[in-house]
């Protein structure tokens, strides 16, 4: 008599996950009014200050929102008035979240945006941006650490990411 | 060895018994007269095993779906068998959790417990903590991919305590009790396998914390000489709920001596009132488990719940040059002369009375403004 010895199968306890796709805003050929998006991190000031400096003359709209948590709908829907917008900081696991989820609710207002993300976290970023539907988010990378600098360190570091942003935007 | 397996034996394996082979129903024969055997016929008998837990755990750790300790193998039959304690059908989704953005129903839930090694009976407190967690205001996004050593505690009050044999007394923050070690571990493990919530990759704690591996306590209320924290939270003493809460891990207040209410606070607040914390720089919840006997201590100066939670909230503040060193800018409208308060209203002060003899009490600092607890009712019957 043949004897058959079967393991039982054990179930996968990952979560399913849906698929969700949102549309990324295109980047306006020309544009005016810029929001810069503060989240109080240290050293989000300085960044914000050297990326608009780049920027020349136009018009910007500072706007506050707090880090490691989610913007208000105000808040929102004052960034969201500019023709584009950039958030700053996310260097941190909450911070880098709520930047990430907070431009992409003004994608969803319909506001282009640019999210400043260390590079240690912006893997993280990336990520979590797919897991919300917009894989494409655009976020642009300064140099980890940037908390516990001095400001002329972080004016340094701010300094060498404006090209990129200046790419992204098709400024010559 | 394990029996053999009924489901298989009307799926036509051999071995069959007499009564499976003259039911018809349950057995087709697929082929005609010349071929009478059961279909499978590569044995005689099947017999069905558990997998090892070794190898499992072996496995499934390689493959990052643990929080490191060994696991149960969760097999349908395990799985099935908290099923039955669901309030939901097993493919509803009760929640969908951050960052991952994965669902987590009733049946992935209890995948995760057994492997956590609950009881088939924890599963309504499981599915209850999950919704908890997803809520808003709870900010699951944030508590979960923090650099910051936050856990979430599972407080849970009422009649179920009894029921599921939560430690309410001695050691109850642990080691030793299986549902207060096995709530919360299931809970992490939900984290990490439906959320995403694994250690460098979706939570970024810069050091982790004990804490995550579990945290979960219930009240004492036996020995609470004021309301319990679900009765000041507007249900009725009988009912079962669990409040989760985004907290460290606590820390201890060892007061021996002091002998009057005010005396006894002013250590906890000494101890509460910390630089370092979030509270100190975006003011939030502070959970405070008191031991009985402190408890007792002021409750004999004739203190309430209202003025042991007021006193905290009026005296633990401290200088903004020292709380004004965390990641979000101090808000300037909540200083007071120079000072910060850890928490933002006596509401903050989360009360409850827990543990054993003794004259400790432990404090948790909470997430900041950053996480708001909640809480919920418990049914333990089938809807």
């Amino acid at each position: 008599m043949k004897v058959k010895l079967t393991e039982r199968e054990v179930l996968n306890p990952l979560g399913e996950v849906q698929d969700n796709k949102l549309d990324l805003n295109p980047l306006p050929y020309d544009f005016d009014k810029v929001s810069l998006v503060d989240n109080t991190k240290p050293g989000a000031n300085i960044i914000l200050k050297v990326l608009s400096k780049s920027l020349g003359n136009r018009e910007f709209l500072c706007v506050k929102k707090p880090a490691g948590a989610p913007a208000t709908e105000e808040q929102i829907k004052k960034a969201a008035s500019s023709d584009v917008a950039i958030l700053a900081l996310g260097d941190c696991g909450s911070c880098t979240s709520w930047v990430v989820l907070d431009a992409i609710r003004m994608e969803e207002e319909g506001t282009p945006t640019i999210s400043i993300c260390s590079d240690y976290f912006a893997p993280f970023a990336r990520n979590l941006a797919e897991s919300h539907g917009l894989k494409c988010l655009r976020i642009l990378e300064i140099k980890h650490p940037i908390a516990g600098l001095e400001s002329d360190e972080v004016e340094e570091k701010a300094l060498k990411i404006v090209q990129n942003l200046l790419y992204l935007l098709q400024i010559p | 060895m394990a029996k053999k397996d009924k489901k298989k034996v009307s799926d036509n394996s051999c071995g069959c018994s007499i009564d499976d082979l003259m039911n018809y129903e349950a057995v087709s024969y697929s082929n005609t007269d010349h071929d009478r055997l059961c279909g499978a016929r590569d044995s005689d008998m099947e017999f069905f095993i558990d997998p090892d837990p070794e190898k499992i755990s072996q496995e499934f750790y390689q493959r990052r779906l643990t929080d490191g300790l060994p696991i149960i193998p969760p097999t349908r039959e395990r799985v099935d068998s908290f099923l039955k304690y669901s309030q939901h059908h097993p493919d509803d989704v009760i929640a969908v959790l951050p960052p991952k953005m994965g669902q987590a129903t009733p049946e992935k839930i209890a995948i995760n417990a057994v492997m956590a090694g609950c009881l088939p009976s924890f599963q309504p407190v499981l599915e209850q903590s999950i919704k908890a967690i997803s809520h808003e205001k709870f900010n699951l996004t944030g508590v979960n991919a923090t650099t910051h050593p936050v856990s979430i505690s599972i407080i849970i009050n009422g009649a179920l305590t009894r029921q599921l044999g939560l430690n309410t007394g001695v050691g109850c923050l642990g080691p030793g009790n299986i549902a207060n070690a096995t709530i919360g571990r299931a809970i992490r493990l939900c984290l990490i396998n439906i959320a995403g919530a694994i250690p460098g990759v979706g939570d970024h704690a810069t050091h982790g914390s004990p804490a995550k591996y579990s945290f979960c306590f219930a009240e004492n209320e036996e020995e609470n000489p004021w309301e319990s924290l679900h009765v000041e939270r507007g249900y009725n003493p009988d009912d079962s709920t669990v409040t989760v809460m985004a907290a460290e891990a606590p820390h201890n207040v060892n007061d021996h001596r002091s002998q009057t209410a005010e005396e006894l606070l002013d250590t906890v607040i000494h101890t509460a009132t910390t630089a370092g914390c979030n509270n100190s720089h975006v003011p939030g919840e502070l959970l405070i488990i008191m031991g009985p006997e402190h408890a007792q201590t002021i409750n004999r100066d004739g203190w309430s719940k209202k003025d042991v939670q007021r006193y905290i909230h009026q005296n633990s503040h401290l200088p903004v040059v020292l709380g004004d060193r965390g990641g979000r800018k101090l808000d300037e409208k909540m200083i007071i002369n120079g000072n910060i308060p850890i928490t933002r209203s006596p509401q903050d002060v989360i009360l409850v009375v827990a543990g054993g003899p003794g004259r400790h009490t432990m404090i948790s600092h909470g997430f900041g403004s950053g996480s708001e607890s909640i809480t919920l009712k418990i049914n333990t019957k089938p809807e």
